[in-house]
C-alpha cells in the first residue's frame, strides 16, 4: 500500500518520507536539527540520502561498510540489527532513531 | 519450600504470576516473574550473590576486603546487603542523576558512594570505576557488565525457574542493562525450547544520558551476545510510565519504572500473536517494585508530566 501511495504521489518524490532522530553527538552534522527527513527503500539508501544532505554523517554511522559498534539504530523502536541491518526494508512513515550505545544496570 | 537458613539463601525462587486482565486473550497470556520478591527487592540480588561467591571461591575476595562496583543503584544495593552480612566494605560508583531512594538504601546497607557526572549516564560510572580499579589494585572489582557469574546466575536460576513454572513458554521478555538476565536465562530457555523468542526491552532515556563526547565512548557490555536475542526494542519514558501505571491499575502490581518498558514490549508480542492467530505464553521480568521511584512522582502525577520528570534521570 505504501508503495502504491508513493507511485501515485510521484510528483512529491522529493518530499522525504522517513523521519530520522539524530542524537546530540551527531547534531553538528545536521546544523543542530534533532529530527531530519530522508528517503530510501532500505537503511543503506536512507543513510546515503542523509549523507547527501549532511555530508560526513554516513562516516559517523558506518565503519568498513557495517554499522559502527557503538551506534544503535532503531526502526519504529526496534533495533535494526535484528531487522536485516543495512538491508532492512523501510517504507514511507517509518521512524528511525539513532543513538549511541550506553550502559545500563 | 519457605524456610531458609539465612537471608542470602532466600535469593531467587520468585513466583511467576499470571495477569488475567492484561493478557490479550485466554490463549495469549502474560506472566510476571516477580523479582521484587528478592531480599533487597530486585533481580540484582541474584547476580550480586553469584559474583561475590565466585570471587570468594577464586580466592580474590578475602575477609575485610573492599569491593568496587559501578552501578545505577540496584546492583549496588544487592552487593551492599551481601557485603554487610559477609563483612566486606563496598564502594559504589553511581551516576548523580539517580533517585534519592537508591542513595539512601546504599548508605543504609553501609556502602560508600562516589558520584559520577550525569552526562554520559552509566558509561561515566563505568569509566570512573575502571580508573579507580586500576589505581587501587587491592580493591576487588566485581564488574557486572563483564563478569560471567552474572550471566550464570540467570542461566542456573532465573531461566530454570521460569521453564519449570511455564514449560509452554513462547516468549521471554526482559530488560537490557548489563545483559546478564537475557544472556543467561535466554540461553537456558533456548536450549530447552529452540523456537522460544528472547526479547530485549532497552530503556530509552532523555538526551543527557546519551551526552557522550564522542561515539567511541559508547559502551556495549562484554557479556552481550546478540545471537541470544530474537528482537530488541527501545522503549521511552512515556510508554514505560503508561505501562507501569496500567500494571498497577489493572492487575494491582506495584512495579518499578523499567518494568513498564519490559511490559510494553511484552504487550507488543501479545498483539502480534493475536494478529497472527497464534497462542502465546509470554513471561516477562518484574525487575523491582516501585518504592525506590516514589520520589519521581510517576505514580501520582499526570501521565505526561510524570514522564517529563524522568527526562534526565537514569530510571532503569
Amino acid at each position: 500500500m505504501a508503495k502504491d501511495a508513493r507511485f501515485s504521489n510521484n510528483k512529491h518524490m522529493t518530499t522525504a518520507a522517513i523521519e530520522v532522530r539524530i542524537p546530540t553527538i551527531l547534531r553538528p552534522y545536521t546544523k543542530d536539527a534533532k529530527v531530519v527527513s530522508a528517503d530510501g527503500a532500505d537503511l543503506k539508501s536512507v543513510i546515503s540520502d542523509l549523507d547527501r544532505q549532511y555530508p560526513g554523517l554516513a562516516e559517523r554511522l558506518l565503519e568498513d561498510g557495517a554499522l559502527r559498534r557503538f551506534i544503535n539504530i532503531y526502526v519504529n523502536d526496534e533495533d535494526v540489527r535484528f531487522l536485516g541491518g543495512l538491508d532492512a526494508a523501510l517504507k514511507s512513515g517509518d521512524s528511525i532513531t539513532v543513538l549511541p550505545a550506553v550502559a545500563g544496570g | 519450600m519457605a524456610r531458609f537458613d539465612s537471608l542470602e539463601s532466600s535469593v531467587g525462587h520468585t513466583p511467576l504470576i499470571g495477569l488475567p486482565k492484561l493478557s490479550p486473550a485466554p490463549n495469549v497470556r502474560l506472566w510476571a516473574k516477580m523479582e521484587d520478591r528478592n531480599p533487597t527487592g530486585s533481580i540484582k540480588d541474584r547476580a550480586a550473590l553469584a559474583m561475590i561467591e565466585k570471587a570468594e571461591a577464586d580466592g580474590d575476595l578475602k575477609p575485610g576486603a573492599t569491593i568496587l562496583e559501578p552501578t545505577s543503584g540496584n546492583t549496588g544495593i544487592s552487593l551492599a546487603m551481601v557485603a554487610k552480612t559477609r563483612g566486606y566494605k563496598l564502594i559504589c560508583v553511581m551516576p548523580e542523576n539517580t533517585s534519592i531512594e537508591r542513595r539512601q538504601l546504599l548508605e543504609m546497607w553501609g556502602a560508600k558512594i562516589i558520584f559520577s557526572p550525569a552526562a554520559g549516564g552509566s558509561n561515566e560510572a563505568v569509566r570512573v570505576a575502571k580508573e579507580l580499579a586500576s589505581k587501587n589494585p587491592d580493591w576487588v572489582f566485581m564488574y557486572q557488565y563483564g563478569n560471567p557469574a552474572n550471566t550464570l546466575a540467570h542461566y542456573q536460576g532465573t531461566g530454570p525457574e521460569i521453564f519449570a513454572d511455564l514449560p509452554t513458554i513462547t516468549h521471554f521478555v526482559a530488560g537490557l542493562g548489563t545483559t546478564g538476565t537475557l544472556m543467561g536465562a535466554g540461553k537456558y530457555l533456548r536450549e530447552q525450547k529452540p523456537d522460544v523468542q528472547i526479547i530485549a526491552a532497552e530503556p530509552r532515556y532523555g538526551e543527557v544520558v546519551y551526552g557522550l563526547r564522542n561515539i567511541d565512548e559508547g559502551f556495549v557490555p562484554e557479556l552481550y551476545d546478540a545471537s541470544v536475542l530474537t528482537r530488541r526494542f527501545s522503549v521511552g519514558a512515556e510508554d514505560s510510565v503508561k505501562r507501569v501505571r496500567d500494571l498497577l491499575e489493572i492487575e494491582g502490581i506495584f512495579a518499578g519504572i523499567s518494568t513498564g518498558a519490559i511490559l510494553h514490549a511484552a504487550l507488543a508480542m501479545g498483539a502480534e500473536a493475536i494478529r497472527d492467530g497464534k497462542s502465546a505464553d509470554i513471561a516477562f521480568i518484574v525487575c523491582d517494585a516501585g518504592w525506590k521511584y516514589l520520589s519521581t512522582g510517576v505514580y501520582s502525577a499526570d501521565h505526561v508530566s510524570a514522564s517529563e520528570a524522568l527526562d534526565n534521570q537514569l530510571w532503569a
